[in-house]
C-alpha cells in the first residue's frame, strides 16, 4: 500500500501518461472544489481550513523533532529508503509533500497574474487616469511571455555555429537589454536620494545623535578602501593598529552591531514562533476568515 | 552685520537638492573615468569564504545559491564573479541553484558560463545549474533527502541525474558548502534552520552592504563560515583571487561617494550650528 502511495507522487516520462494525470488532476480538483463550495457552509469551511493547516502543520513539526532510527519511529513493514541517514516514520512523505506543496504555491503565481490582468484591463477598459502605464504591463507581459517560450521551446542548436535565432535574440534584447538595465538604473536611484536626505535629516541635536553620527562615518569609511588609505600610516598590528580606521569599522560591526542584531534575532525568533502557533492552531483568524463574517 | 552671517549659515543647510545629485553623479563619473587606485585588503570575514571553499572535500559539490536580481547587481554579481572564481582556482565542483528571485538563475548563469570559459571549465562535469526552484523551505527539506529527485531538471531542461558531476550525488551529505548570495532577508534564516543547524552542512554566504550588519551574529557564532559584506566583500575577493575587476572599480566610486556624503552631512551640521549661535539663537 505504501508503494502504491509513493507512486502517486513519482515523475512520469510518458506523455500520453502525464497528459492523463494532468486532466484527471485537473477535472479532480475542480469537481472536488465545486462540492466543498456547494455544500460546505461558512462554518464548514473554516473547520476544514483549519483542520488543513493543522495537519499540515503537525506532520512538519513532527517529522523535523521525531527521533530517527528505532523500531517504534520505523517499522518493519515499511521499506527504509535511507538507512544508513535520518529518518523517521514519516520521512518518505517530505517529499510527496513538498511537490505538493510546491504544485498549490505554483497556482498562486497563476492567481496573480489573473488578479493583474484584473485590475489592469478595467483601467485601460474605462480609460482611467494613468491607463497607459497599464497598456505597458500588457505589452511587456505579452512580449516576454510570447518571446520566453518560444526561446525556450526552440530545437536545441550547436552554439558555436550558428546564429542566435530571432525570437531568442528579441528575448534576450527584452531581459538583458531592457529589463535588467532598467531594474538597476531604478535600484541605483537610491544614492542620490540617499545623498540628499543625509545632507538634510542628519543633524546632531543631542549627545546620542552625536555618537551615532561619529560610529556612522567610522563604518562609512572603514568599509571602503579610502579608509585604510587614509590610516595607512599607523603599523598593521600591536595596540596602535586597532586605530586603523578598517579596523575601528570592523570592531563597531562585530562588538557593538552583532550584539545589539543577536538580539533583534532573539526578539524576532520568540514573536515569530508565537505567530507560528497563532496561525497553525487558527487563531489568527484574522487573516482567513475576515471577509467571510 | 549678524542677519546676513546667519543668511549664509542657513543656506548652508538648504543646498538644493539637484546641486547634490550633481555632485554625486560628478563624483561617480570621475571615479569610472579617472580611478584613484586604492589599497583592498581582505577582512577575516571574506577570508572565511575563501578558506571555506578551499576546505570543501574533493569529492563533494559546493552549491551557490543566486537568490539576487538586477537591482542588486551592481554588488551581488561582482559577488558571485568572484566566488565562481575562487571555486574553479581551488578546482571545486559547484552547482548554481535559485529559489527567489527567479531572475537571478539566468544572471548567475551567464557569469558562470563567461568565468567558466576562462579556466576551460565545462559545464556538466565542473559546474551546472539546477535552475530556479519553487517552493523555497519545502525545496530544501526535500533536497536534503534526495537531491536528484528533488532537483529534476537543470536550467537547460536536462536531468541533472543524466550529468556526469552529478554521479553520486545523492543527498545534503554530497554538499561540502553551501554559499549563499542575496539581497533578500530571511533565505539565510531558512538555510540555517534547515541546512546548516540540523545537517551540520557549512554555510558561507554573501549580502548586500545594508543587509549585512545584521547577519554578524551568525558570523560571531560559528554557523557561518564567512561572509561578503557588498562590493567590498566583491572586491576582497577579487584581490584574493587575484582576479580585479568590476568590484574594484565600484569600490573606487563607493570610496568617495562616502567622502562626498559624509562632507554633506558635515557641512549642513556646520551650517545648523553656527546658525543657531553661541547660545542657540536662530535654531531652526
Amino acid at each position: 500500500m505504501w508503494d502504491s502511495i509513493q507512486s502517486v507522487f513519482q515523475p512520469t516520462t510518458s506523455p500520453p501518461q502525464l497528459y492523463r494525470n494532468l486532466a484527471v488532476a485537473l477535472i479532480g480538483s475542480f469537481v472536488l472544489l465545486a462540492l466543498l463550495h456547494r455544500f460546505l457552509g461558512p462554518r464548514g469551511r473554516r473547520w476544514l481550513i483549519a483542520f488543513v493547516t493543522f495537519v499540515g502543520g503537525l506532520y512538519l513539526g513532527l517529522e523535523y523533532f521525531l527521533p530517527v532510527r528505532t523500531a517504534v519511529l520505523w517499522p518493519t513493514a515499511i521499506p527504509n529508503p535511507n538507512p544508513d541517514r535520518g529518518a523517521n516514520l514519516l520521512t518518505p512523505g517530505i517529499e510527496p509533500v513538498g511537490i505538493m506543496m510546491s504544485v498549490i504555491g505554483a497556482f498562486t503565481v497563476g492567481l496573480g497574474i489573473y488578479s493583474l490582468c484584473q485590475v489592469h484591463g478595467r483601467s485601460l477598459g474605462q480609460r482611467r487616469p494613468g491607463w497607459h502605464n497599464s497598456l505597458a504591463f500588457f505589452l511587456a507581459m505579452v512580449a516576454m511571455l510570447v518571446f520566453g517560450f518560444w526561446a525556450h521551446y526552440l530545437p536545441k542548436v550547436d552554439e558555436a555555429s550558428a546564429v542566435m535565432p530571432v525570437p531568442r535574440a528579441i528575448y534576450e534584447m527584452l531581459f538583458s537589454g531592457l529589463f535588467m538595465p532598467l531594474q538597476a538604473a531604478t535600484f541605483s536611484l537610491l544614492a542620490f536620494y540617499i545623498a540628499s536626505a543625509a545632507y538634510r535629516a542628519f543633524r546632531i541635536r543631542t549627545a546620542e545623535a552625536g555618537l551615532m553620527m561619529a560610529a556612522a562615518f567610522i563604518v562609512m569609511i572603514g568599509q571602503v578602501p579610502v579608509g585604510a588609505w587614509v590610516t595607512s600610516g599607523l603599523p598593521t598590528t600591536g595596540a596602535l593598529a586597532f586605530f586603523r580606521l578598517e579596523a575601528l569599522g570592523e570592531w563597531i560591526m562585530t562588538w557593538l552591531n552583532a550584539p545589539a542584531q543577536r538580539g533583534i534575532v532573539f526578539g524576532v525568533a520568540i514573536g515569530g514562533l508565537a505567530m507560528s502557533l497563532r496561525i497553525w492552531l487558527s487563531l489568527e483568524r484574522g487573516t482567513f476568515f475576515s471577509e467571510q463574517g | 552685520m549678524a542677519e546676513p552671517r546667519a543668511g549664509f549659515w542657513q543656506r548652508l543647510q538648504q543646498i538644493p537638492r539637484y546641486y547634490v545629485y550633481l555632485l554625486m553623479a560628478a563624483v561617480v563619473i570621475w571615479q569610472i573615468l579617472f580611478p584613484i587606485p586604492l589599497p583592498i585588503a581582505p577582512s577575516s570575514a571574506t577570508q572565511g569564504v575563501y578558506d571555506a571553499i578551499s576546505a570543501v572535500p574533493d569529492d563533494k559539490l559546493i552549491l551557490i545559491s543566486t537568490d539576487w536580481d538586477a537591482s542588486t547587481n551592481a554588488e551581488t554579481g561582482p559577488q558571485t564573479e568572484a566566488i565562481v572564481h575562487a571555486c574553479l582556482q581551488n578546482d571545486k565542483r559547484f552547482a548554481i541553484m535559485n529559489l527567489h528571485p527567479p531572475m537571478g538563475v539566468k544572471l548567475a548563469n551567464d557569469i558562470a558560463e563567461q568565468v567558466a570559459e576562462q579556466y576551460g571549465a565545462e559545464y556538466g562535469v565542473d559546474w551546472c545549474n539546477w535552475g530556479y526552484k519553487y517552493g523555497f523551505a519545502n525545496v530544501l527539506i526535500a533536497m536534503a533527502k534526495n537531491i536528484p529527485k528533488t532537483i529534476g531538471d537543470d536550467f537547460y531542461g536536462t536531468p541533472v541525474a543524466e550529468l556526469s558531476m552529478m554521479q553520486g550525488v545523492e543527498d545534503i551529505e554530497s554538499i561540502g558548502l553551501v554559499i549563499e548570495i542575496t539581497g533578500l532577508a530571511t533565505i539565510t534564516e531558512t538555510w540555517i534552520g534547515l541546512i546548516q543547524g540540523v545537517y551540520g552542512t557549512p554555510f558561507a554566504s554573501a549580502y548586500t552592504a545594508v543587509m549585512a550588519p545584521g547577519y554578524y551574529p551568525f558570523l560571531d557564532s560559528g554557523q557561518m563560515q564567512g561572509m561578503l559584506v557588498g562590493a567590498k566583500g566583491a572586491a576582497e575577493m577579487e584581490a584574493l583571487v587575484t582576479r580585479p575587476a568590476k568590484a574594484s572599480v565600484i569600490m573606487n566610486v563607493q570610496s568617495w561617494a562616502h567622502v562626498l556624503i559624509i562632507l554633506l552631512i558635515v557641512i549642513g551640521n556646520l551650517g545648523f550650528v553656527l546658525a543657531r549661535g553661541p547660545r542657540g539663537q536662530g535654531a531652526p
